[in-house]
């Protein structure tokens, strides 16, 4: 008899907390439509994994669909570099082509994974790990499950729930940081806009060279470069349509659907729920201020050699994060705040593909130099 | 560069993330850099 109700027996409070959990990241997805692409999957995965006897993730030594799932494409580290290709086919590198100076706010607010990264180890995360929380400040959901996945698979679930979910709180995060350390002035600075448009050598012939230099500085980089770069390829080389519209329809859906559910697969109570995952979510947000802070003040400092007519609107720094096209919109909404009718959005996104360029070779850096440390 | 890593192999955790956000600082710095300069490189080509 008591088989009958093992489903009401097996019931933990844990398990309770996690459907909570999942209702809260569901709810964000549909009613305040914060990344629901990613948080609906993960929040209903989240629910899946913790019912009683997890079936959906093992059974008698059998694995379930999650389970499955998991060992296809994420230990392997496949969906991450799926939607990479998916990601890079909807990259367009012109208005960074057309704002070249843009490209060092891409690496300027790559600062907040590094600086996260140090705050962890003090707070007693072993440097693999601290590594794998500073790289939510990548501000890129798919390099961050790519570094935890090498690094952490323990912490994989909070800190892709971390890196998404911050990610969708862009709009909330950043203007409260750059209004804190800009002036009214600063920020009502007009930028030209250059009309000229890029060749199209240029657009085939970078997403080819990004890669061989990523390959040549951190060989373990190439998958995570590799992959973003060979989605440009597709769309830039002008005879792929069809491909390239897949990679960035299709193939980013379909990918999508399944690493969410899939990570919301990774979070079992037992996992989930501790101290540790509390410190992740908040040093997720640590990373996205110092990354915000990062761009910006690099900006500052850029405007120092700058003539008055070429100064830079530093709010252009706070895009250099990778959040890519969000991080843009919520710039060029605050610039047009501060005064109607100044247009800085292509710049910002000039600055935003950056970001996208710098996130994935810190993460590979980081890859890269964090093993010759520790094994 | 051989002594730095060996130094920062028996360090603390924190002194080897200093390390490595040094070195991570430096590294997409000037990949970045070299990105911009082929970018440059193309506009002027293009130009003529």
């Amino acid at each position: 008899m008591q088989d009958v109700f093992i489903g009401f027996t097996s019931i933990t409070w844990k398990m309770l907390i996690m459907y909570g959990i999942g209702g809260i990241l569901i709810w964000l997805a549909i009613k305040k439509q914060y990344e629901p692409m990613l948080l609906l999957p993960i929040g209903f995965g989240a629910i899946l994994v913790n019912l009683p006897l997890a079936i959906a993730w093992e059974h008698e030594g059998v694995p379930g669909f999650l389970r499955v799932l998991y060992d296809a494409g994420i230990a392997n580290e496949l969906f991450p570099l799926l939607i990479f290709i998916a990601v890079g086919a909807m990259i367009d590198f012109g208005p960074l082509f057309r704002n070249p100076l843009m490209i060092f706010f891409g690496a300027a607010a790559q600062f907040g994974i590094f600086a996260t990264m140090i705050i962890a180890t003090l707070l007693g995360f072993d440097l693999k790990t601290a590594a794998s929380i500073g790289i939510i400040g990548a501000a890129d959901g798919p390099t961050a499950i790519y570094v935890a996945t090498k690094f952490a698979k323990d912490y994989l679930a909070p800190i892709s729930v971390a890196a998404y979910s911050y990610m969708s709180l862009v709009p909330l995060i950043q203007p409260p940081v750059i209004r804190l350390l800009t002036t009214k002035e600063e920020r009502r600075i007009h930028m030209p806009l250059h009309e000229k448009q890029s060749p199209q050598w240029l657009r085939i012939l970078f997403p080819i060279l990004v890669t061989m230099t990523a390959g040549i500085i951190a060989p373990i980089s190439v998958p995570l470069v590799g992959s973003l770069m060979f989605g440009n390829l597709i769309r830039e080389s002008g005879v792929l349509e069809r491909l390239s519209q897949t990679a960035q329809n299709e193939l980013a859906y379909l990918v999508t659907l399944l690493l969410g559910i899939t990570i919301g697969g990774s979070m079992s109570a037992e996992q989930f729920l501790n101290k540790d995952t509390i410190l992740i979510l908040a040093m997720g947000l640590v990373a996205f201020i110092f990354d915000t802070a990062g761009g910006v003040l690099f900006a500052k400092l850029f405007n120092l050699f700058l003539p008055r007519d070429r100064k830079i609107n530093p709010m252009i720094g706070a895009c250099g994060i990778s959040a890519f096209p969000m991080s843009a919109r919520v710039i060029q909404k605050m610039a047009n705040e501060e005064e109607r009718g100044n247009i800085i959005l292509m710049q910002a996104i000039g600055a935003n593909v950056s970001g996208q360029l710098g996130s994935i070779i810190a993460g590979g850096l980081v890859l890269a130099l964090v093993p010759l440390l520790v094994k | 560069m051989d002594g730095i890593i060996e130094i920062l192999r028996n360090a603390s955790s924190t002194e080897q993330a200093i390390g490595v956000s040094v070195g991570g600082l430096i590294g997409v710095f000037a990949t970045l850099a070299f990105f911009f300069v082929l970018i440059a490189a193309a506009d002027r080509f293009s130009k003529h």
